[in-house]
């Protein structure tokens, strides 16, 4: 099931959503890009492993976390630059939707609650949707430690689990919601305890290990496609940056933070393509090249958009 | 003095049958899931039991349990659920058993049904109907009796739709099902049982259309929802006295009807507006801001606004009933805005 090439395709997702990132980054730092980013810097496995595993046609909410499971789930980078810029190559023509309201409805990627665990019940909406409709789709759920104790969360997975819809919630533990860990609002060590409650299937892996990540994926997503409902996929992973870009991080401990940026996932693979002889340093930095130009070309390529006017404002709201 | 139909327009020499208010959006939601396979219902015990108003009767025997579906007590889930369907190319019903549910499912409401087209770029449409049973009746105590219809006000992108008849339930419910953009679709209780001409024949009303129910040339009375049967009352009292009413329903909130409220206006010179909810932050306030925007030099008395007390709505069906205005109050009114 993992062969080589998709090991090698895993690989070059991860190296470009992280340079995709450092360079939104850039965009931060010079301030092109204005409002929150929230960066995904060591949660790159889990999102683009698990998103390599379902289909163009499948349903992704995704969550706030960065944007690799939006670029891996077949998102345009110059799309993505564009919302950030809040210009007119973005996928919202100009809304300016940074992180929180990009969509793609051609990928299957149909937005997120900006309000927290929102998405939970929307896409169990989307898995009944695809129930009713009598397709093989998946409707994926990401959403991370903090939202995983909303009420929302409830809601959805009991109907997830009541009527077996086609549903796999990604819940990114990065064991910080914002500033509160885990431990200090949670009594289970792991929320995929939580699954049994809902009659359906609940995994803690680790969220840094793609490969894992992926058979576990094309586990849950068999197991949607065949009417044997819903899976809770929970990933420990780490957070290697603030919750937003500016975050002091004064409720984290030097240390942590330290050991948190030591397990990044992205060298590691990596390591593991030179390791387990899929490929040699040399391929690896052609690829990687290769990456560094596209995720170039296509900042290049978003800049050239133009604000919007005012008229933009009031475009759209109904159909 | 001149009158309309406060139901049906006749439709040539064949009588014209009558049927309940209930029964014209039971048939409004069973024809247009004939028409097109992509309308479903869902909500609490909208299933074999047909709803716990009986609005969905049949429709689960007739579309079975995949089109008419059953859902535990998850008000978000119930919208939220119904968004993430809409997305991804159906057209739910969605049945809230009461319109007082809105704010158990507040942010599914305003920030996902109302705003996610427009803050995912209108990349999507939101094709579904909130059914919202609302108004004081039968001593359903404080949190099962509102009409919290202006709480949808600043809900941008959801149309709110308020049938007085029906005649105006079935063609507008048809309407909203078929339109593209998320609807709020307030039914009073009160009026379940109330019978009125509804053809056979197919027909829609469009949406954001006011309609005159009774027209005159003294004193207009805007109402909406139940409380236009209380207008008509009172303008027949008034009538009695010499005072020509017209009664306007702009039949919901959202299109809102502007050109027919300044026509309205224009033509007689005096309103009152009334609702069943408080006065306080009431959609009268809105209205009568728009008046004042749009036609206050065609005014020849203040804008008048009888509304419900603002006081939770007692359990006491004894109490209940003296929380809603009366025809009489709104005789008093219009006799007072006449005279002014």
């Amino acid at each position: 099931m993992l062969t080589p090439e998709t090991k090698i395709a895993i690989y070059r997702m991860m190296y470009l959503a992280q340079q995709w990132e450092m360079q939104l980054l850039r965009f931060l730092d010079d301030g092109q890009v204005s409002g929150f980013y929230h960066a995904g810097r060591g949660h790159e496995a889990l999102e683009v492993a698990s998103m390599m595993a379902v289909r163009t046609d499948d349903y992704l909410l995704y969550d706030h976390r960065g944007c690799a499971h939006m670029i891996a789930k077949g998102m345009s980078m110059v799309e993505l630059y564009g919302d950030f810029l809040g210009n007119d190559k973005g996928s919202t023509t100009g809304l300016g939707a940074g992180i929180v309201h990009i969509a793609d409805p051609a990928h299957g990627v149909l937005g997120q609650s900006g309000t927290l665990g929102g998405g939970h019940v929307l896409a169990a909406g989307a898995a009944l949707s695809i129930k009713i409709r009598k397709t093989d789709q998946v409707a994926v759920n990401f959403f991370g430690d903090g939202a995983a104790n909303r009420g929302t969360f409830h809601e959805g997975a009991n109907v997830a689990g009541a009527w077996k819809l086609p549903m796999i919630y990604i819940l990114q533990n990065n064991g910080w919601a914002i500033s509160t860990p885990q431990a200090r609002v949670t009594a289970v060590e792991h929320f995929s305890e939580r699954a049994a409650g809902y009659g359906m299937v609940g995994v803690t892996i680790d969220g840094m290990d793609p490969w894992l990540v992926y058979e576990t994926m094309a586990e849950a997503v068999e197991r949607a496609r065949t009417g044997g409902g819903a899976t809770l996929i929970e990933g420990m992973v780490n957070r290697q940056r603030g919750h937003y870009e500016g975050d002091p991080m004064t409720y984290r401990p030097d240390e942590e933070i330290a050991a948190a940026k030591a397990l990044d996932p992205v060298p590691a693979t990596r390591q593991r393509l030179v390791d387990e002889g899929v490929l040699d340093d040399g391929a690896l930095t052609e690829l990687e090249t290769e990456v560094l130009a596209e995720v170039q070309a296509a900042a290049a390529e978003a800049q050239t958009g133009t604000l919007p006017g005012r008229e933009r404002l009031d475009q759209g709201v109904y159909a | 003095m001149s009158t309309t139909s406060p139901v049906a327009p006749a439709t040539g020499q064949a009588p014209v049958r009558r049927i309940s208010y209930s029964r014209a959006i039971n048939e409004a939601m069973a024809e247009e899931m004939e028409r097109d396979e992509r309308v479903f219902v869902m909500g609490q015990d909208v299933g074999a039991f047909g709803g716990v108003f009986g609005l969905t009767r049949n429709l689960y025997k007739r579309f079975g349990a995949d089109r008419v579906i059953d859902t535990p007590i998850s008000e978000t889930f119930l919208v939220g659920g119904g968004v993430g369907a809409a997305l991804t190319g159906l057209r739910p019903i969605v049945e809230l058993q009461y319109a007082d549910f809105l704010w158990n499912a507040g942010d599914e409401v305003i920030g996902k049904m109302s705003k996610w087209r427009y803050m995912h770029g209108s990349l999507f449409t939101v094709p579904m109907v909130l059914r919202l049973p609302e108004g004081a009746a039968g001593g359903a105590g404080p949190e099962h009796s509102t009409c919290p219809e202006a709480a949808l006000l600043p809900a941008t992108g959801t149309y709110i739709v308020i049938p007085s008849t029906p005649y105006d339930a079935k063609g507008l419910l048809k309407s909203a099902i078929r339109d593209d953009n998320p609807v709020a679709f307030f039914e009073h209780k009160g009026m379940y049982g109330l019978k009125g001409e509804v053809p056979e024949e197919e027909y829609t009303i469009p949406l954001g259309q006011a309609d005159i129910k009774r027209a005159g040339s003294d004193v207009t009375v805007i109402a909406w929802g139940r409380l236009v049967h209380r207008a008509l009352e009172a303008a027949e009292l008034a009538a009695a006295e010499g005072i020509d009413v017209e009664v306007l329903d702009p039949r919901g909130l959202r299109p809102l009807d502007v050109e027919a409220i300044t026509r309205t206006i224009e033509k007689t010179g005096r309103v009152v507006i009334t609702h069943e909810a408080g006065r306080t932050g009431g959609a009268g306030a809105e209205i009568a801001a728009i008046i004042a925007e749009t036609c206050l030099t065609s005014l020849e008395a203040p804008i008048r606004r009888v509304c419900g007390i603002e006081t939770p709505i007692p359990q006491s069906l004894h109490l209940e009933q003296f929380i809603i205005p009366t025809a009489d109050d709104l005789f008093q009114a219009i006799k007072e805005t006449a005279a002014f």
